[in-house]
């Protein structure tokens, strides 16, 4: 009769993989990689994330959730507080008011709605740290890694496909 | 969901609609307080980034193995290649290094006898400790590093952070176990330091490039591309002397240093206490100092390391060459 302890924390379980899974991809973004020059363009893997689960599942992504994770990837990499929060709400809000139009749309249209959101989301990173941080942030690292972003999106997006098909399709 | 429902619905969704939107006002501006609580720099927002890099660590600390074990392999079969002929160069270099072990033998010997000649005061000890590259935290937005050693093995913030070839940065945010290292070119660090050949004096300003920028040089500085650049101890942070860069060029309105390391192949930084003072105001920072070289023993080596001055700043064009002249010494470098 009742759903079980097990079945219940399951469920909790598969409900958080959204937001452990933009923690993962913080994680390996982290990495040191022993690659020349990819530390200053690496692509921003978690909001690529954020905006994939945000447009897929908004019931999953909530702005707490996406609020939570831009405030741990501030404090992991030493940004100015409060900036990645903002930025991923902001992309969290605006995903899921428009999720519905990406529905039932081939991928194209998805990687364009990123490479349109993203935009702003980048500027406004580089705005508010450059507010925070006195002094203008080199312009040119954030258009190159901007278009990096936008170029990676589809390969985690079908890692994110995966991951969504396997662990939430019932829920 | 909501589109079938009955009156109960009718009323609750607006009230949901309304509670969805006063959140996300509310997260917008907690985000804004977020802003002004960094800015403030407070003690508990840095204790609160040192937890969070701890909370990582262990898993950084395991992910990022397999990479190095894959430089590891590489570098294994290149040397195995080149077996013989190192074994003849590394016998060469003993010998040579043998003749120079006399040599600072001799030198130590003559310096400690000067020394109580006249009455010099040893510069404070130095407290080293090595720790491993687990994350570098890329991006056009910060230039740092977390390193796996942290408060329990030493590591205190404001703690100057080399690699073989040089300074690397600094401290930012110490951890229990791992901690975060500000480069040199993040846009929030300044170091003292000055021009080796001319001891012009100058702040070498990040600003997020890979190439930092000499501030402060007084007009009549003569700089030229090529020339090193060397803390110079001011402000009590550093100490003299060690090597941060080379110029690498000269126009009107910026002269633009080199770093000595390379940012993708740094494994392995040391975390050097050098027992000044500086920018650690902290009282119960430094009543610690002393407690872990007591306490640590595998990973303390008190060597005086002839740093040449202590945390006074130097005046090198005054009647006393030697304080300077011997403090690269301190720090072995490469010179060509």
């Amino acid at each position: 009769m009742k759903p079980g302890v097990w079945q219940r924390l399951d469920v909790i379980a598969r409900s958080t993989v959204p937001a452990f899974s933009v923690f993962v991809l913080l994680l390996i973004g982290l990495l040191p990689y022993s690659i020349p020059k990819l530390a200053d363009v690496t692509p921003a893997l978690t909001l690529m994330a954020v905006f994939y689960w945000s447009v897929n599942r908004p019931d999953l992504m909530t702005g707490l959730a996406a609020f939570m994770l831009g405030l741990i990837q501030d404090l992991l990499t030493g940004l100015p507080l409060g900036v990645s929060s903002l930025v991923f709400l902001l992309v969290q809000a605006a995903s899921a008011n428009q999720g519905r139009f990406f529905h039932n749309k081939a991928f194209t249209v998805m990687w364009w709605g990123f490479a349109i959101v993203s935009g702003p989301a980048f500027l406004l990173q580089w705005l508010f740290s450059s507010a925070l941080t006195g002094a203008l942030l080199p312009f040119e690292p954030l258009v190159i890694s901007y278009l990096i972003t936008a170029a990676v999106f589809p390969l985690v997006a079908w890692l994110l496909v995966r991951l969504q098909n396997s662990l939430l399709r019932n829920l | 969901m909501a589109q079938h429902g009955g009156p109960q619905q009718r009323i609750f969704s607006p009230i949901r609609t309304a509670l969805h939107r006063f959140a996300f006002i509310l997260l917008i501006v907690s985000c804004f307080a977020l802003m002004l609580l960094g800015k403030a720099d407070t003690v508990l927002i840095e204790r609160i980034r040192g937890a969070a890099v701890d909370l990582v660590s262990p898993f950084m600390n395991l992910a990022s193995r397999p990479a190095a074990s894959i430089d590891d392999v590489t570098n294994r079969i290149e040397s195995f290649a080149s077996l013989y002929e190192e074994n003849l160069r590394l016998h060469e270099e003993n010998r040579e290094l043998l003749a120079w072990q006399q040599v600072a033998r001799n030198l130590t010997y003559e310096n400690s006898r000067l020394r109580e000649l006249s009455h010099y005061a040893n510069p404070p000890s130095q407290h080293e400790v090595s720790a491993r590259v687990i994350a570098d935290m890329g991006g056009a937005f910060a230039h740092s590093m977390m390193i796996s050693a942290g408060t329990r093995d030493g590591v205190l913030k404001g703690q100057a952070v080399l690699s073989d070839e040089g300074l690397i940065g600094r401290v930012a945010d110490a951890g229990y176990q791992a901690s975060r290292v500000l480069l040199i070119t993040d846009i929030n660090s300044r170091i003292p330091v000055m021009i080796e050949s001319s001891r012009d004096r100058a702040f070498l300003s990040g600003d997020n490039t890979d190439r930092p920028l000499l501030t402060f040089l007084t007009a009549d500085a003569t700089v030229a591309p090529g020339d090193r650049v060397l803390t110079s101890g001011h402000g009590g942070a550093f100490p003299p002397g060690i090597p941060v860069g080379v110029v690498s060029s000269v126009s009107e309105n910026a002269v633009r240093v080199a770093p000595l390391f390379r940012r993708h192949q740094v494994e392995y930084l040391r975390v050097v206490n050098y027992g000044l003072a500086g920018i650690l105001k902290d009282p119960d920072a430094l009543h610690n100092m002393p407690h872990l070289d007591q306490g640590n023993a595998t990973s303390d080596n008190n060597l005086p390391t002839g740093v040449g001055v202590g945390p006074v700043p130097a005046e090198p064009d005054m009647a006393e060459p030697p304080t300077f002249s011997s403090s690269p010494a301190a720090t072995p470098d490469a010179r060509p």
